[in-house]
């Protein structure tokens, strides 16, 4: 698919995940630092994302299996996700976190637990998109590299 | 890690737990819009920060890399980017390595108790492209602009509640300011000490010269 295709197709998916709340302008200002420098800014930060979400929310279920719950533990890894959430731009998660810092500090196992569901849908809502996002960025810088090495064998035959 | 530093570029040490937010704030630091002013060595924890730190400090000798500025964390387990801080300044009381404080809590509470243990700024997280002025004003790099702006640079930002904490955290700006006058003081007293010694042995020898002198020529007379 051409590059400019795929650039539609990016644009779309990122105004679509704003559009429902999943971004916030944070993620604005990673993509406005992506340039010659740091070309795979987004990518970096959205994939060490979505592994070190995926670690917190592992531990936070197995956390929250035990039979007396360490709140103060759990608590200190929602403030983790909330953390990089927020230094991501995934507005909803990050909202939800909040809100599960308050059962946290309420002692609400119910409260944690149902949250954590939430919290967990949210996430892989989010990654999913954020995947098929990288995907796109994939091709893209695909396309662009086959364009060059074209041009570039054009420019040599003539 | 050992390599060269061009002069004029600010070192980092930035202390984070959390993979996302160093690699974000390391990215920040380096992309085009710094213009290769900041050169950043990330550490995962507080503790890692004083090994790091300590280091530097007994092998200065031979290690020509030293650190302009720490950007820590606030709340990071086992050792808090408060304690760091503390820690920190009284490493080097003469000398103070500047400390920035971030969090992603946007506490007075937490804020005025960092600047009165002597951060010399805060910023509350996601870090931002329109935090590296701030960044760059509190560097050991540029310390003369950050003496001289102190009484603005000090106020809080607009990450920060203005309304709440802008009385609290005037006084202890003020105070801030003072203290880092009397610590660049107190850094040239063993120098003036040493330069006053020497001034009084001068005279003295200068005295017994005098002496000496005036009695060969009582000698002489005598003679």
């Amino acid at each position: 698919m051409a590059a400019a295709a795929l650039t539609n197709q990016l644009n779309a998916l990122v105004n679509n995940m704003f559009a429902m709340g999943l971004l916030d302008d944070q993620f604005q200002q990673l993509q406005m630092l992506q340039d010659s420098t740091a070309p795979d800014f987004v990518s970096e930060v959205v994939t060490l994302f979505c592994d070190d979400g995926e670690r917190i929310i592992c531990e936070l279920a197995r956390q929250l299996e035990k039979p007396n719950v360490d709140f103060d533990r759990v608590d200190s890894y929602v403030h983790q996700l909330k953390g990089s959430s927020a230094s991501v731009g995934a507005q909803k998660v990050k909202n939800t976190c909040i809100q599960f810092r308050e059962f946290c500090q309420q002692r609400s196992r119910d409260g944690c637990l149902k949250t954590l569901d939430l919290v967990r849908t949210e996430f892989y809502d989010l990654r999913s998109k954020f995947q098929a996002m990288l995907q796109i960025m994939n091709r893209k810088a695909e396309s662009t590299e086959k364009k060059k090495n074209c041009d570039a064998e054009a420019e040599g035959a003539s | 890690m050992g390599r060269e530093v061009e002069e004029g570029v600010t070192r980092v040490l930035l202390v984070d737990d959390s993979p996302v937010d160093r690699r974000v704030v390391q990215l920040l630091l380096s992309s085009n819009a710094c213009a290769g002013s900041f050169h950043v060595i990330a550490v995962d924890s507080a503790k890692k920060a004083i090994e790091f730190l300590g280091l530097k400090e007994e092998g200065r000798k031979e290690q020509e890399q030293a650190i302009d500025m720490v950007l820590t964390d606030y709340c990071m387990p086992e050792m808090t980017g408060y304690e760091l801080l503390k820690a920190i300044k009284a490493l080097s009381p003469l000398k103070p390595i500047p400390v920035i404080v971030m969090s992603s809590e946007n506490e007075p509470q937490r804020i005025s108790r960092c600047l009165n243990a002597g951060a010399e700024d805060f910023i509350v997280k996601p870090l931002q492209s329109k935090d590296v002025q701030r960044l760059r004003n509190c560097s050991s790099v540029n310390t003369q602009f950050c003496n001289a702006g102190s009484d603005i640079k000090l106020l809080p930002s607009d990450h920060i509640v203005v309304d709440a904490t802008a009385a609290a955290l005037l006084p202890s700006s003020r105070r801030r300011v003072l203290r880092s006058s009397s610590v660049e003081l107190s850094h040239y007293f063993p120098f003036l000490f040493k330069f006053i010694l020497l001034v009084y042995a001068i005279l003295c020898l200068g005295e017994l010269l005098h002496r000496w002198s005036n009695g060969c020529f009582l000698n002489l007379w005598c003679a």
